[in-house]
């Protein structure tokens, strides 16, 4: 067991869950508009998988990304500038929610379509095998993308031309609300489970707690090992209960600010959400397993707390000053210059 | 009369034509985004229970499904959603849908209607803000309908359905939940009859869509600096009523056209290109399109309305074009 891994694990689902709160509350003080999703809920598969990447592997993420650019390192102050569409975010303002994305972490571009960031991930494993790079492609994607022919289709291709690539599904669909009862979109498969499909293909495939970050971390760091080893494509589903504030289309804090104490000391958990809070919530399951284990004591995860809240606050301090871009940077990269 | 909103206008069309036509069956997503306390929306929920179905996240596979059953004669209404997502089903609407009738010889057609929403929202972003309507208008075998008003939308989508030609509905995000008086009882607007939505004897803006509502803010704003403008609503691309618009250039010598495509092979310059063909002697002055600017639409809102045709533009086009 290795301590300092777990804690930075951790560290960094503390810091996703703190970021995505700040998120929330720009939004309800519209400070940017339109459409957005948060990733509570899902720390720990992010935080996990990315703790065995490295820097030549390619990541490619959804609409639902804020957690999966935080656990690779890019900072929150960048990541929460493009939020508000300003000058100094990842994509200089021009992506936004949807979109963030920072090349020079290994996530070069982030796609908002259903399905559209899968094959991307699957081209950065062809890179890395054309180019000897030592590097893999890992695309975090939604159960929903199984709806969209183009996955398929990338399964295929990742199995006939042994590409090094980790799929990692998030499947957030267990115990949500259809969206045909009014809920948020959920994926539709009228039997059975969307491992099943890249198994008919042959493919390595496995199942995984996602709200589990030490066995997302331990089965995740094996397939990495693996897949950088043979070059074949992984596909891995981590199955994730959905964080109740994210059953309708807008998410809706309805489980409040994270109160970490919940972890150690369970008399002040009551009401509507009490399950959540006791069985599910992935940030409050780690800290009672990092407690449980011996790995940390209260203070220390109080202590991660502070410090990530910290690293917050000064995130949304420089977020709220940067600049709004100018007008006339919109025809800048429209195409690119001589190569 | 009664005032409703875009889309409340729009589902009360689909109703009609559900009660009336037993063939009209309807993909369900979330119907325009109309909501609670709806009785369109519950009875068509309540007694259409067989003839509505619920969408994975398929645009490519339902567009064609819906083709299919079109060649039946059913006669599926496929909300689409976003318009930036009928791009996953281009190949399905383009060679399937919109080929089906001419590679049959005329022995085959297609009722479809494929609803999209168009254009800036407001933070939408690059993937969420398409305007595809110049991009259809060039693949043959498509009729295109853009209302900007819930009278029209309503009489436009009946049409749509009762149709024999895949139609695509183009709506747009920021026309749905505003409103006004639609007139009572069924009643269906023919495509391809424009709609002078103001006269007036200085210059044409032709427009379709939301762009309508901002000539018509222009519209005003210039009236008090003494130009008068006359816009002509366009309703349907295709089929298009060059007509109207030949005369309306004919009454003003001017001719300004708004669309939320980038310019280039826009309809905009589809516009101009027909009265350059047709009309060239009625112009007194050469003509101007105000588009969307040649790039993709940033997140940021600022620079989203910097991009776009506002209100703003179209008075400063409409102004140089006068003076
Ligand atoms: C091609 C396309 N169609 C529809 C949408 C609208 N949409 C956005 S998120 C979503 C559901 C995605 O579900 P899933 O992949 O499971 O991701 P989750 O939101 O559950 O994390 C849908 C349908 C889209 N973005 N792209
Ligand atoms: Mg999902």
């Amino acid at each position: 067991m290795d301590k300092g891994r777990l804690l930075d694990i951790f560290r960094h689902m503390m810091l996703i869950r703190r970021f995505e709160e700040a998120v929330y509350d720009f939004h309800e003080q519209k400070l940017f508009g339109g459409h957005y999703h948060l990733y509570i809920g899902q720390e720990a598969t992010g935080a996990a998988v990315m703790a065995s990447l490295r820097g030549e592997d390619r990541i490619f993420s959804t609409h639902r990304n804020h957690g999966h650019l935080i656990a690779r390192g890019v900072d929150p102050k960048n990541a929460l500038a493009e939020i508000l569409n300003r000058a100094d975010g990842t994509n200089g303002g021009r992506g936004g929610t949807f979109h963030l994305a920072d090349a020079s972490a290994g996530m070069p571009h982030t796609s908002a379509l259903v399905g559209g960031s899968v094959p991307l991930a699957a081209g950065a494993g062809f890179a890395a095998k054309l180019q000897k790079s030592g590097g893999i492609g890992v695309s975090m994607f939604g159960d929903g993308c199984f709806e969209e022919g183009v996955v398929f289709e990338t399964l295929n291709l990742a199995r006939m031309w042994a590409l090094p690539v980790i799929f990692v599904c998030e499947n957030n669909t267990p115990g949500a609300v259809l969206k045909s009862a009014g809920g948020n979109n959920t994926s539709n498969l009228p039997e059975g489970r969307v491992i099943q499909i890249p198994e008919a293909l042959g493919m390595e495939c496995h199942e995984v707690d996602g709200g589990d970050a030490e066995a997302v971390d331990s089965l995740f760091a094996d397939c990495a090992t693996r897949v950088r080893e043979t070059g074949q494509p992984i596909f891995i589903e981590a199955l994730t209960e959905r964080w109740p504030g994210n059953y309708f289309s807008f998410p809706s804090r309805v489980t409040g600010i994270t109160q970490v104490s919940m972890a150690w000391d369970g008399s002040s958990i009551a009401g509507e959400y009490e399950d959540w809070f006791r069985n599910h919530d992935p940030v409050l399951r780690f800290a009672r397993q990092l407690l449980d284990r011996g790995v940390a004591n209260s203070g220390d995860v109080a202590g991660i707390d502070v410090e990530v809240t910290e690293t917050i606050e000064a995130a949304k301090e420089f977020a709220l000053s940067s600049p709004v871009p100018g007008t006339d940077s919109v025809y800048a990269h429209v195409l690119a210059g001589e190569g | 009369m009664a005032v409703m909103t875009h889309a409340e206008a729009l589902v009360e069309a689909i109703r009609e034509c559900m009660d009336e036509d037993p063939n009209v069956a309807l993909v369900w997503g979330s119907l325009m985004g109309v909501g609670g306390n709806n009785e369109h929306v519950d009875h068509i929920k309540a007694d259409f229970a067989d003839r509505i179905f619920h969408p994975p996240i398929s645009e490519a596979a339902i567009a064609a499904v819906a083709t299919g059953a079109a060649m039946d004669g059913v006669r599926t209404i496929f909300p689409m959603g976003t318009a930036s997502f009928m791009f996953r089903a281009w190949d399905q609407i383009i060679h399937e849908a919109g080929a089906a009738h001419y590679m049959s010889n005329g022995a085959v057609s297609i009722p479809v209607v494929f609803h999209v929403v168009h254009g800036l929202r407001g933070g939408g972003s690059v993937q969420h803000s398409q305007s595809p309507q110049s991009m259809l208008w060039n693949a043959p075998g498509i009729e295109i309908a853009m209302p900007s008003c819930p009278a029209d939308a309503k009489g436009l989508m009946r049409t749509a359905i009762k149709s024999n030609n895949p139609t695509v509905f183009i709506d747009h995000q920021k026309l749905n939940k505003r409103s006004s008086e639609v007139p009572d009882g069924s009643y269906d607007i023919p495509f391809g009859v424009a709609d002078i939505k103001r006269e007036g004897g200085d210059v044409t803006i032709v427009a379709a869509s939301l762009q309508v509502v901002h000539a018509l803010e222009a519209a005003e704003t210039l009236s008090t600096g003494g130009i008068e403008v006359e816009i002509v609503d366009l309703r349907s691309l295709v089929p298009l009523d060059e007509e109207a618009i030949l005369a309306s250039v004919g009454k003003t010598g001017r001719l300004l056209v708004v669309d939320e495509a980038p310019p280039r092979c826009s309809v905009a310059s589809e516009v101009i290109a027909t009265v350059a063909e047709k009309g060239m002697d009625l112009l007194k002055t050469p003509p101007v399109r105000v588009n969307r600017l040649p790039v993709h639409v940033p997140a940021n809102v600022v620079l989203e309305d910097y991009v776009g045709p506002n209100t703003d533009r179209i008075i400063e086009a409409a102004k140089l074009l006068c003076h």
